[in-house]
């Protein structure tokens, strides 16, 4: 076999890995479904952060507010309520809603598992 | 012979060709499919989806903003909401979760069906902490935070646009007079006896005791918490957890010979002696009836 065939095969070999690439992913990419909440956009996160806030003005529950972030990802649930008022302060959320996020940023940094918040 | 080594040729770039693809589409969807992040709650796990609803009813509760909450239970991509907060509802009971755990969903239930809010926005103090004011710093420089294991079941369909809402609803003044004013109970008014009847339909469970509880507008209201006790025991159930039969409607099976006490616990209503009717089919065979009791509102 002449080297220009040999030239001609790894083409087709590269043009097929290319073309099953595309195909899987842009094409016709794995679906996910039943995903976890940590791979939410930010928005939903963050809404979902401001959600359990909001919660959190009515029953000042410690313990639930930090279960209830636990499922946005491993992060401690401080994190990740400062990084929901870091967006609402970039996107100007209104007053009321950045003060239920400060409210529970400063419940979150002060919450112990253990035992009862200082 | 030359004709065949370039047929072999063509069948061998063929082959190359199909084995590229091959490769191409194994390391796409197996070694290293796409990675999804910024998700929709609409993909979420369902187990996230009923716990994106309890944060959501919570939420509801603590700022009635009704608008706010239909969307963002519309980001669950759910087909009727409603139906899925009464199915959640009933699920929760089922598992042994607290009726207070349960309520605010059934409320928000109840106040997406009637199309308003059945507690009107009340200003919800802020706690004082004792600690200087939040700031929104790296975690870094914190306190090392606790993980927490998530225990509590729940949660968000791709590529809607999400807005957020106005927290606060707009509201406008208006100076037109009212001619008159009919002052009409509040939400929490109590639920009086309006109805009570007896119920011969063989085809149903004997001894089928139905509640139907409705506001002074005659809506069916869900979410309330009726106890019926009898000499034996007590049992405690909320309207709304069959939607299929109403948001307003509750059953209880009652036992011949027994009587019971119903007290629909919001407003305090109370009803003594509830015995279960008897019946007789067209044969003449005696049997266990039911009760239709209707509640309602002034």
């Amino acid at each position: 076999m002449s080297s220009l065939n040999i030239i001609k095969i790894l083409i087709a070999l590269a043009l097929g890995i290319t073309l099953g690439l595309a195909y899987g992913w842009i094409i016709e990419p794995v679906e996910y479904t039943d995903v976890p909440p940590n791979i939410l956009r930010e928005d939903y996160r963050v809404d979902y952060t401001l959600m359990v806030a909001e919660a959190y003005q009515k029953d000042f529950d410690t313990d639930t507010a930090a279960r209830r972030l636990a499922v946005l990802g491993s992060e401690p649930p401080a994190t990740l309520t400062s990084a929901a008022l870091e967006y609402a302060n970039r996107n100007s959320f209104n007053e009321v809603e950045i003060q239920a996020l400060q409210d529970l940023l400063s419940a979150m940094q002060t919450y112990n598992p253990q035992g009862s918040a200082p | 012979m030359i004709s065949r080594l370039a047929r072999n040729t063509n069948l061998h770039i063929l082959f190359a060709l199909l084995i590229g693809l091959g490769a191409g589409l194994w390391y796409s969807w197996r070694i290293s499919p796409v990675t999804y992040v910024d998700a929709n709650p609409a993909l979420l796990r369902a187990d996230f989806k009923d716990q994106y609803r309890i944060v959501i009813a919570a939420a509801y509760a603590a700022n009635p903003d009704l608008a706010r909450a239909r969307e963002r239970l519309n980001l669950l991509g759910d087909a009727d909401p409603v139906a899925e907060l009464s199915a959640q509802a009933q699920r929760m009971l089922a598992a042994g979760d607290s009726f207070e755990q349960v309520r605010p969903l059934a409320n928000l239930a109840t106040d997406l069906t009637q199309g308003f809010a059945s507690n009107p926005i009340a200003p919800t103090p802020f706690p004082t902490f004792n600690t200087p004011a939040a700031q929104a710093t790296s975690a870094a420089s914190e306190t090392p935070a606790p993980v927490i294991e998530a225990t509590e079941t729940n949660l968000p369909q791709p590529t809607t646009s999400f807005e957020q809402t106005p927290l606060t609803p707009l509201i406008i003044e208006t100076v037109t007079p009212r001619p008159t004013f009919t002052p009409t109970a509040g939400p929490g008014a109590p639920f009086a006896l309006v109805g009570q009847e007896t119920v011969c339909d063989p085809s149903e469970p004997a001894g089928l005791m139905r509640f139907k509880l409705l506001d002074s507008r005659r809506n069916e209201k869900a979410g309330i918490e009726i106890v019926v006790t009898w000499d034996q025991g007590e049992d405690r159930f909320f309207t709304g957890l069959k939607p299929e039969l109403g948001h307003g409607y509750a059953d209880f099976v009652m036992q011949a010979d027994t009587t019971y006490n119903i007290r629909v616990v919001t407003g305090g209503s109370f009803v003594p002696n509830i015995v279960a009717p008897g019946c007789t089919d067209p044969n003449g065979v005696a049997y266990t009836g039911g009760l239709l009791l209707t509640f309602q509102q002034p």
